[in-house]
Formats: structure tokens, sequence, C-alpha cells
């Protein structure tokens, strides 16, 4: 090759990253590791769909890094005493995408749609909200009317996504918008889609009009590309289009990309956990000993500091909950003399010992810790099968205790912040036979602690039950507690503003994020 | 088409030892098979083949002690390369197992008999040749569970095609020959004119076609095995380890780069005795 | 008048594959899972959805109704939704098909390009260094994976000399929509957008490159041997003695008849070129149909998957049968004889 044209070629990448360092607009180019399933507030569910929805959106309020309820279209909120009733008042200035503003009948409507279509957040106020419940006191004030008392019910305020009604209607046709909205947006919120390829990739745009209006240095267009290919996300880095990875890049690419000099690691603490789910009600995991040698044959030193960065997790429920956590459990500790003993007390002792472990395929990490498991497990006499399967296949094994593996790597993130949207959905017999239930505890005395929490007031009272429920949990072992992630991304050097948040994917809520550089 | 008579094996040995390439090649399968078979004694760390992990030992470049380096959860790859050559074997004899019996014996039917059973036949193969191997292996992956049998009956249903066609048009000129007359006339059993005047010449067409395949076979099962489709961890699997290694590259190349070279090897040694075969029976027809 | 009636039967072949094709497929969709309905919903549907879709595909009907409603819906374009993308599979197809198309074509250009060329050297200096050199570069080309020459590829090109882009098909930040034939080298030229034009060619070689080699190697091969076999003719003897010059003895008496065998084994050669699609563009990111079938393989989404094989199906018999009239019109023998 000559000279002449490594120049140019240089050249040329230069000319590029001026391009995105926002002469005319600034553009965050991010990977995403699955698809965006849908962009319907009433069907919403998992961590990808709301990365799109609360930018495409606006809910009444919102959580801030620290678990906080913040405004978003409500200015303020009152609850009555008993905690049944829920009053919000509307923003003054609230107005939708097409200027018109935002009303107590479109938040009556919207949720009203919700419990219709029942599905996506819906599950969160089952028996919760009726048709009726929610009424308007005026134009700009909604009032909620509670069946029980629900404790964490402003907490799943946030997941409640408010449509413009008088958009929607027209085109409600025989299914109640659900053709529309599966393509189309009604909403306030600060960006609009411009493109969506639901195989590869989905762009939003700013909506310069935004009732909130927006931080200095705005993200003007968000593109997200679904790739979990550590080459082609390499290789967008190195061609300057990358702003900045997913969360769920392998180490060694994230040390490439600060190689790049462009980016840097931003890190930090979560309440997201990742467990080694146990099937309870199949061999050998039936088996508490069995359980418990497990836990103890786990090597979280390696995969917290080699393998996948993490704090440590002790109970099910992540230490971000400080005020519930039950400091008086001790951190599991890798013991694999411990794990014999657990073994010898065993109904399998004595024979090999057939066991499952499952995780999700092409995820580069939980193969890895797949296979740590897998080389202590042999030296204790389990015979060790492992089973990748794709995400879509797990949730579909996951409905039946006799196709959940024994063993499953799973992560659970707060779905709202409270410590509720740990417990109920992952311990809950109601919440049986789901990806984030595949311990299958369906025990009548943890349904009864949770219940009576849900039904609490009073925050220390929470506290305790939440304890003691700790308490009882790990008595039963159904976790392998692994770690609590820290999150982390590769990022531009010129982008700031990402905080973790407590609830599922608000922390990619695109407002809170600035272009530092001119 | 001038045949050589297996009988002569030692004018035949001499012949094909003159052809360098085909002893080349011959050379590269011996030692290729033998370190298969042998893998458990001469790989210098047997027991990586399974879930041995040392994570401290992780992305080691290639040294005296690990030839070709380490991989992701420190395992040596030159022993799970040795290791990996079992599944590409494996796969070579399973899939020609099939397809090699099954395509000769409706080559010889279609070319033999004609008629209404050379039609179906050959139409039949028609549509096969329509589908790629690899695409079927997915097709079939798709609606059954992606796994490593499965695979080599996808691609063994459509492999027998290439055989029948080419054992069709050596039976077509062999049926018009004065020895399958004489034969006919001779009142001798279909069997018989089948299997012991027609297959007997078609022994080195097929010998020269199963070399070539091999290579083939192979490299179909380290495409799907790439591609996710493979056998399950920890098993050592040459296309898996590739696709591994791929999210590691550039800085630690010889996860994917060396593994992959082991796939070219063993698909070059095939390649090459088929070719040597070929120069030696004079087949100039098989591809 | 022969020509016409080479073509018809040439066509009737092709439909005839064209059915066959249909009935393999129809067993791997239809028959082989236990529950057809079920699989092509997906995990997450009711009980009254699949129901629903059971009375639609008739699978309580006798096999070879349900044949029948398969067929009505092939010819209506109907080849169900994706479970992937909620789409009908036939949208995603038309949409990725461009990609893959623009991507094989330029592949089989290069393969003949410099094949053939390759071929002719090596015969014209047969048993030299040229011919030993072409046949060490064929039998390399043919026994490296493609995925591995891909990634090769990539590594030297996009890692360590920077030299060209590795993944996709225009860089991300180019706003360019094809939307006249989908193929970019064309679109960016009815549009006058020369930027593009470079850059998708930029993006289109390496995984032409790596598609490209195993045919290019087999072209140079045929086109060789079909070329020996040519000049011990009598009429190239016949020309030599008449004192006809080389070059003009070459280039149009033995390269015309030369190039039937070639292109007739481009013709089969083309299904192991789509089944090598399915890994350079994975490898590549891109953007095409292969990458799309394989994302719905990992997924279990069976209309895709048989979408995506029907079409693969349905290409190969095409270009077969354009390569076989091209190959009429090379050699007018071939109109008579026919060719297998």
């Amino acid at each position: 090759m000559t000279h002449q044209k490594l120049l140019a070629s240089t050249a040329a990448v230069a000319f590029l990253a001026l391009g995105s360092a926002g002469f005319a607009e600034t553009v965050v180019t991010m990977n995403t590791v699955q698809i965006f399933g849908t962009i319907d507030p009433a069907k919403i569910s998992d961590y990808t769909d709301y990365m799109a929805a609360v930018n495409l959106y606006d809910g009444l309020i919102s959580v801030d890094s620290s678990g906080n309820l913040i405004p978003e279209l409500a200015e303020s909120w009152t609850v009555s005493a008993d905690a049944k009733e829920v009053t919000f008042k509307i923003r003054e200035d609230a107005k939708f995408t097409d200027g018109s503003p935002v009303e107590a009948t479109d938040v009556i409507y919207s949720i009203e749609r919700l419990l219709r279509i029942n599905q996506g957040p819906a599950t969160l106020f089952a028996e919760v909200l009726t048709p009726g419940s929610v009424v308007a006191v005026d134009a700009k004030t909604v009032k909620f009317t509670l069946a029980k008392t629900f404790a964490p019910f402003l907490a799943t305020v946030p997941a409640i996504m408010i449509l413009n009604a008088d958009v929607v209607k027209p085109n409600e046709g025989t299914d109640d918008a659900q053709e529309w909205l599966a393509t189309n947006v009604a909403g306030a919120g600060a960006y609009s889609l411009k493109s969506w390829d639901r195989g590869s990739e989905m762009t939003i745009t700013r909506n310069p009009e935004y009732y909130k209006g927006f931080l200095e240095g705005p993200i003007d267009t968000v593109h997200w590309i679904i790739t979990s290919d550590e080459a082609t996300v390499k290789s967008l880095a190195a061609s300057g289009e990358l702003t900045m990875t997913s969360q769920f890049q392998s180490p060694e690419t994230y040390k490439a990309l600060v190689d790049m000099g462009r980016f840097q690691m931003v890190s930090q603490d979560t309440g997201t956990a990742f467990y080694l789910k146990l099937n309870t009600k199949v061999a050998p995991t039936d088996d508490i000993h069995i359980r418990r040698a497990l836990a103890h044959a786990t090597d979280y030193a390696t995969i917290r500091e080699v393998i996948f960065p993490g704090g440590v997790l002790s109970t099910p429920l992540p230490k971000a909950f400080a005020a519930y956590h039950n400091d008086d459990i001790p951190e599991p500790k890798f013991d694999m003399e411990a794990a014999k003993a657990e073994i010898s007390q065993s109904k399998y002792a004595g024979a090999p010992i057939p066991i499952t472990l499952g995780y999700v395929a092409g995820t580069g990490f939980e193969e890895e810790i797949s296979l740590l498991m897998q080389s202590n497990l042999e030296q204790l006499g389990f015979v060790v099968t492992q089973a990748a399967d794709p995400w879509n296949r797990i949730t579909e094994i996951a409905g039946k205790v006799e196709t959940t593996p024994a063993v499953n790597q799973i992560f659970f993130g707060p779905t709202y912040p409270s410590p509720d949207s740990m417990f109920f959905t992952q311990y809950h017999s109601k919440s049986a036979g789901t990806w984030a239930s595949m311990e299958w505890v369906n025990d009548p005395e943890v349904d009864a602690m949770i219940d009576e929490a849900r039904a609490t007031g009073d925050v220390a009272e929470q506290a305790k039950i939440y304890k003691a429920l700790q308490a009882k949990l790990h008595e039963m072992q159904p976790d392998v507690y692994l770690l609590t992630q820290t999150v982390q991304h590769a990022m531009d050097k010129c982008l700031t503003g990402f905080k973790a948040v407590p609830m599922q994917s608000f922390d990619y809520d695109f407002t809170r994020y600035q272009w530092t550089c001119k | 088409m001038t045949d050589i008579p297996l009988t002569n094996a030692y004018q035949n040995w001499y012949r094909f030892s003159r052809n360098p390439t085909a002893m080349i090649g011959l050379v590269i399968v011996v030692i290729c098979v033998l370190a298969a078979i042998l893998a458990p004694y001469i790989t210098p760390f047997p027991d990586h083949v399974g879930a041995v992990t040392n994570f401290r030992a992780r992305h080691l470049p290639p040294s005296a002690v690990n030839w070709f380096g380490t991989d992701n959860v420190g395992r040596d790859i030159f022993t799970r390369v040795i290791f990996g050559l079992r599944i590409s074997l494996l796969l070579a004899v399973v899939v020609l197992g099939i397809a090699i019996p099954v395509g000769t014996i409706l080559g010889m039917a279609a070319g033999y008999f004609g008629g209404w059973t050379e039609i179906v036949i050959m139409r039949v193969t028609d549509v096969a040749l329509a589908i790629p191997p690899l695409v079927m292996a997915l097709a079939v992956a798709a609606v059954l569970s992606p796994d490593l049998l499965h695979s080599m009956l996808a691609i063994a249903s459509l492999w027998w095609t290439w055989h029948t066609r080419m054992i069709y048009s050596i039976t077509r000129q062999l049926r018009t020959q004065e020895f399958i007359e004489a034969a006919e006339t001779l009142g001798a059993s279909k069997f018989h004119i089948l299997f012991r005047e027609i297959l007997p010449n078609c022994v080195s067409a097929i010998a020269v076609k199963t070399s070539l395949d091999c290579g083939f076979v192979i490299l179909v099962g380290a495409a799907l095995s790439f591609l996710g489709l493979g056998i399950q961890p920890p098993t050592p699997d040459l296309g898996t380890m590739v696709a591994q290694g791929a999210s590691f590259l550039p800085d630690y190349w010889w996860e994917s780069v060396l593994p992959g070279s082991a796939i070219l090897f063993l698909a070059l040694g095939f390649n090459l005795l088929g070719d040597g075969l070929r120069d030696l029976f004079d087949v100039e027809d098989v591809r | 008048m022969e020509f016409l009636s080479f073509l018809i039967k040439r066509a009737l072949w092709s439909v005839l594959v064209l059915v066959g094709l249909s009935m393999v497929i129809f067993v791997i969709a239809r028959v082989v899972p236990g529950d057809p309905a079920r699989m092509a919903l997906g995990p997450r549907a009711t009980p009254e959805q699949v129901a629903m879709m059971q009375s639609e595909l008739g699978l309580d009907r006798p096999i070879v109704e349900q044949y029948g409603l398969f067929i009505q819906g092939l010819t209506r374009g109907d080849l169900g939704k994706s479970l992937l993308t909620e789409r009908p599979v036939t949208d995603d197809i038309r949409e990725t098909f461009a990609a893959t198309f623009e991507l094989v074509l330029c592949t089989m250009l290069l393969a003949m390009g410099f094949g053939v060329p390759l071929g002719m050297i090596a015969a014209y200096w047969k048993d030299q260094w040229p011919d030993t050199a072409v046949r060490f570069f064929a039998i390399f080309a043919a026994v490296t994976p493609s995925f591995f020459l891909a990634l090769l590829l990539q590594i030297l090109a996009g890692y360590v000399l920077h030299l060209l882009p590795t993944t996709g098909r225009l860089p991300n930040s180019m706003e360019f929509e094809a939307s006249w034939t989908g193929l970019l080298l064309i679109d960016s030229v009815i549009a006058g957008r020369l930027d593009v034009l470079g850059e998708a060619l930029r993006h289109l070689l390496l995984p032409s490159i790596a598609l490209a080699a195993a045919t290019m190697g087999q072209m140079a091969r045929l086109t060789r041997a079909s070329m020996i076999d040519v000049s011990r003719q009598d009429y190239i003897e016949a020309a030599r003695a008449f004192g006809i010059p080389e070059w003009l003895r070459v280039t149009k008496y033995m390269l015309r008849p030369s190039f039937v065998p070639p292109l007739t084994i481009m013709g089969l050669e083309f299904a192991s070129l789509i089944g090598g699609a399915f890994v350079v563009e994975m490898v590549f990111a891109w953007p095409g149909m292969a990458a799309y079938g394989i994302r719905t393989i990992l997924q279990k989404d069976l209309n895709a998957v048989m979408g995506v094989v029907m079409v693969s199906g349905v290409f190969f018999v095409l270009v077969n049968l354009a390569i076989d009239v091209l190959v009429g019109f090379v050699d007018p023998r071939v109109r008579i004889r026919g060719r297998r």
C-alpha cells in the first residue's frame, strides 16, 4: 500500500470523528444485545423495551439514581393516610409531542387501556387497580383509589407511560390500537421514533419543544445498533461510529476500546443481582444439602474479579436496598471441604450425581462461569451437562418444573424501586413459571411474608419483615448469590450523565445525558 | 475410462509414492488421524478437554509449554485442537458412511435400469442440489435442536446426491459395454451385474471422491459449529473454537487463528490425497 | 427455433425442481415438527392463537390437502410471520435480499474475472511456474474455510492496516436510502451520490473476496483443464498450421469453447456459494438474508428460516437457468445436446 492511500484513509477517519463531535448535531450510537420487543406502553416488559419507552414516552413520575421518585408529568402528589388514595397534580405546561396539553383524561385512558390489554406493566396492578379506580378531579388532577393497600404502589407508577388519547383513539381499530401503537408513538416523551428495524436498529431524535427542556449539550439523536458480537463492537468503535457500548461486553473488548484513547470506562454499582437459580423441585437440587454444597463450590472471587465485575451479594436482596438489607447473613464463601461435607449429608451421597447447568447461549462470561462451576463440581463427584439456550428458549423452559434445569444463571434487577419487586417476582407463588422464578420456591410462609409487607404502610415494619424473609430464604438456599452487578460501559469521553437507576433501564433516559465537547 | 485393477497393489503404491502432492496429502491425513486416535497420550494436558479452568493462565500467548497458547478460561489450545480433530473426522465418517452406500446404490440403479427409476432418482438429485448442505443443516437445526447429530444427518441427507450423479454417469457408460452384455446373455442376476460387474469399476472413482469429500464435509461441519450449531461445550470442536476466539481478536489472535489453521490443514490433507488418487486412477471427471 | 425449445425445456426443468424444493420444505416445516403451529407462533402464544393457526394451516386435514394449502400460500408470497421481527417474512426477505444479492453478484464477478484469466495463464504456461502457482492457489482457496478467510481478512485489513471497513454495507453515519433497486452500487449512481458508491465498494471488497476465493480457485482449475483440452482439438492444430497468430488463436478460437465447463460448474458451485454467504455475512455483520437466516434460526423462528431456505433454493434455480441460457449462447452445440 502506498503512503498516499494511508493518508487519505486517516483523513477520512478524522473527518468522521469531527462529524460525530457535533458540528451540526450530537449523535449517540450505542449497541444493545437484545432486540426491542415492543414500544407499546401497554406491553413493554423487559429491560430493552423500557430503554426505548423511557425516551419515547413520559410517565407521571420517574426515578432517580438513588431510587427516589421524582416529578415528570406530575409536579406533585399526595397520599392519603391509609395509603389507599393517591392524587397527582399534572404540570400546567405539560404537553404532548403534538403540542396538545396533557390532561387527566389522558392518564385515565392510558391506564384503562393498560388494564384492558392486561400485559406488560398491568401485572403490577392486578387486584390493585380496576376500571374506574382512576378518576379526574379536574382537568389537571387525577386520583387513584386502590382496591387494597399496596405499599409499593407509588414505586410502580413510573412504569405507566401516558398516551395522547386524542391521537390514539382514531386509530383504535378493533384491537385497542395495539397494531397502531406497535409502530407509532403518541406520548409526551423527549424523543421521537425516527426509524426502527426490529432485528437490527432503532433511531430516535430529540423533540426541541419538549416541555421539560434539556440540559446543556443535549443529545440530538440516539442510534441503537443491536449486536452482541464483540468484533462488530470493536470495529464500530475503531471506525469512530460507536459512542457507548452495551453493559454486556467482555473485559477484553472494554480494554481494547479504552486503548483506542477515545473511550473511558464508566462503572457503577447497581441493585441488579446475579444468581444461580436452583430448581428446588428437581433432582439433585431438591435436596437442601446439594443446594448448600453448590453455594460452597462457587468461586465467588474469581467470578467477581476476573469474569464479570461485581460486588458481594450475601442475601437475595442487593445491598443497594440498604434499609431493608439483612446484614446478619454472612457473605458466601468458596470452600470445597464444606461442600464435600454437605454432599455427604445429602440423599445423593455416595454415587455420581448428574446435574444440568443452564445459561444463555452466546454470552461469553456465562459460559466461562458455567465451565468454572463444572470444573469444581466434577471434583465433588457431579456429572455435569451444560445446557446453553437462547434467551427466548429459556423463557419457554422456565414455564414448567420438569423443563427447568437444576442450575440457571439469571440476572434480576428491580423492575420498580422497591424490595417488593425483588421478592414478589422471584419468590411468590403467584409469579411461578417465569424466568425470574426458576427456583420454584412455592412456599406458603414466604408468600405470606411478601403479602404482609405489601399490606404494611410503615417502612420500619416492612424492613423487619423483609429482613426476616431474607433469613428464611437464606435458610432454604434456593439461589447461589453470585454477585451484584457493577454496570460497565465504555463511553466516549465527551458523553456524561450515566447514573444507574434501580428501575428497569431508566438509566438510559437520554435527557439525563450531556455532550461536553464543543 | 481406464481402470487399474486394485489387486495390483504394489504397482499402484509405486506410482502413488512418486506423486509428491499425493504423498504430502497422505502424510497429513495419516498424521491427523493418528493424532486424533492417540490424542489422550500425545497431548500435554489431556484433562483440558473437559471443564478445566485456570483463570490465572487465561489468554497466554503461544510458548514452549502451551504451543498454541491458552484460551479464555486458561486451557491449552494445542490439546483442544488435537481433540477437536476427533469431532471433525467423526463428522466426515458418519456423513460419508451414509452418503456413499446410498449414493452408489441409487446411482447404479438409475444408470442401469433407466426408465422411471432413472427419472425419479435423477430428478430428486436435481432438487437436492438446489439446497446448500449448510442451509439444510440450519433448517433442520431450527426445527429440531441444534446439535451435532442432527447436523450430520441433515448434511448426509443431501450429500448422497453427488455420489449418485457420479456413479450414474459411470454406469451409463458401462451399461452398453460388452462384458455387461455378455453377463446379461449368460443370465446373470441383476444383483450380480450391479454389485459384481458394475461396482468394481466404480471403486477408483469412489475412492477419489471420498477423499475429496472428506475435506469438504469437514469444512461444512466447521462452518456449522462456527455459527453456533455444533457440539455443546466443553467438548472441543474446531469451528466453535474459532468462533469463540474471534471475539478476542486481534489481541489474542492465536485463539482463533490456530484452530482455524488446523481445519485448513486437515482439509488440505484430504484434498491433496484426492488429487493424487485422481492422477493415479486417471478419473478426470471426478471433482 | 431449436434455441427456443431448449429454453422451454430448461424452464420446465426449473419448475420441476421448484416443486420438489417446495415438497422438501413442506416436510421440514410441517411434518417434522410435532406441532408446527406452536413452533411457528413461538413460546408466548396463547392456546387460542395456536388453535387459530392450526385451523389456518389445516393441520386436521389430509396431508395432501395441507400441501395444497401450503403451495397456495407460497404462490401468494405468504411465508407467514417472523417471530423475531413480527413482520411478514416476505417483507423481511425483500429488504435483506438486496444486500445478499449485491454481495453474491460481486463475488461471482470476482470469481470469474480473476479465476478465468488465472486459468488461462496456467494453461498457457502449462507445467511451468505460473501453472504451479495457480494450482497451489486453487488448492488453498478450496480448503480454506470461508469464515476463517473472512476473519483473517478482517484482522489484516481492519486491524493491522486500518485500510478497509470490516462491518456492514455503509458507515452508520451515512444516510442513504437505496430505494430503486436496493443495490447500493446502482442506486448511488442513480442518485448521483459518488461518496455512497465509494463507501459501498469499500465495504463490499472484503466480504466478496472471502466468499469468492474458493470459487475463484475452482474456476481457475477448470479453465486450465478445459483450455488444455481444447488446445488438443484438431481445429486448433489446423489454425496453428495455417499460421494464425497466437494471440488470435488463444482469444478467439480457444477461449470461447473453453468457457463452457467453468460456466456450467459455476452454476453448481452457486449452492456452496450461498452456503458460504451465511458465514461471511455473520463475520462482516452484513445486513443480508443469510445473516437474517442465522439470527432467526437461533431464535427457532420457523417461518423465517423456511422462507430463507426457499428463497435460497429459488435463487439457485434461477441462476442456473440464466447460466444455461448463457452457455447456450456461448456454445451452440449445447442447445442441441442438452447439458445433463
